[in-house]
């Protein structure tokens, strides 16, 4: 039990240094860089995702069998919630990852992004226990 | 200034980056999930508690249930049982400890958020871009100046991101990376609407400044 703990954190933290990795040389932490891909004046990041997501469907393609089943409906929080998230990107430059990479290079402010990120995810934590109670099918267990 | 990776290399990385997370750790990428399992880490303590007292008290009551057994029926019956039932019984057990298994601790995803900064800042250190600044960069300041007031727009932006990528069910990496990718409707159509989004209220602070 004990080891298998140990192998889980270490499994965690070599693809999480990875992903820092990658996603500071993609340059997804520049907010100069994502105001051009938003405002459509260069587009490198937007093919860049693009094909992330289509070596993914490949791989995940082949891999079927072996792929937890995802579990992401359609409910009534998935259009404003993303609407909610866009703003929200295009203000601070940060999605729940970029905000890391920020931080990594030393941008200060990303400090306050963090911060309203946690409150956040708090806040519609308890408005959701209190008002909506539907079915989110937020990632992972 | 920094040369980024062209689209394929990034794509080769981003897309490998999700791979590596499935084969290792056996769950699609999503970062948004990983917060929320950290800002909810004591109903995550409470709940891997309870996973373990359960798995526990199984064991204890299948250990009162065998003295029993052997008190009424004596050991010849026991062996006999065990005997006809071989199978059933090992995949009862491991079935109670894939239960208490399956619920990652909450410190696990904690370890996955502080490593992508790590990772970040070794990389970033490495190729001479960290730099401690108090803004964003300069596009950020002709939009939103360089007052105070930019620090407020962070914390309610943040807190928009939290709100929304919970309410959403998934952010860029669990809807637009691994939900776009296992084809799930609801994933492209939030992918579709915060880029969207962003696109919309990008392009309209680019006309407000003018």
């Amino acid at each position: 039990m004990k080891s298998f703990r140990l192998k889980q954190h270490l499994a965690y933290s070599v693809v999480g240094l990875i992903f820092g990795g990658v996603l500071t040389r993609i340059g997804f932490a520049d907010y100069d860089e994502l105001h051009k891909m938003f405002i459509l004046t260069d587009l490198r990041m937007l093919y860049t995702f693009a094909g992330a997501v289509a070596l993914s469907m490949a791989v995940y393609f082949v891999l079927n069998k072996r792929i937890p089943k995802q579990h992401k409906i359609l409910q009534p929080g998935t259009v404003p919630g993303s609407m909610l998230f866009g703003f929200g990107w295009a203000i601070t430059g940060a999605c729940p990852s970029l905000v890391f990479i920020q931080l990594g290079h030393g941008a200060l402010p990303a400090i306050a992004t963090a911060i309203g990120i946690f409150i956040g995810v708090w806040l519609y934590k308890k408005a959701h226990s209190r008002y909506f109670g539907w079915d989110t099918g937020t990632c992972g267990v | 200034m920094i040369e980024y990776w062209p689209w394929w290399l990034g794509a080769l990385g981003l897309g490998g980056v999700g791979i590596i997370y499935l084969l290792l750790i056996g769950r699609l990428l999503g970062v948004s999930g990983s917060w929320a399992k950290v800002v909810a880490w004591k109903e995550n303590r409470e709940t891997l508690k309870a996973n373990r007292a359960l798995v526990e008290d199984t064991a204890a009551m299948e250990n009162a249930f065998m003295a029993e057994t052997l008190a009424e029926f004596g050991e010849d019956a026991v062996k006999e049982l065990q005997g006809s039932y071989p199978e059933a019984d090992q995949q009862e057990a491991t079935v109670a400890v894939e239960d208490l298994e399956a619920t990652t601790p909450w410190t696990a995803h904690l370890t996955f958020l502080l490593s992508i900064f790590a990772g970040a800042f070794v990389v970033a250190w490495y190729n001479g871009q960290f730099e401690l600044r108090l803004d964003l960069s300069d596009v950020h300041s002709r939009i939103f100046g360089d007052t105070w007031e930019v620090w407020l727009a962070m914390l309610f932006g943040g807190m928009m991101v939290g709100f929304g990528t919970q309410m959403a069910g998934g952010c860029t990496s669990g809807h637009g990376l691994s939900g776009c990718a296992r084809l799930i409707p609801a994933s492209f159509l939030a992918t579709l609407v915060f880029m969207l989004s962003a696109i919309f209220l990008s392009m309209l602070m680019e006309v407000m400044i003018r």
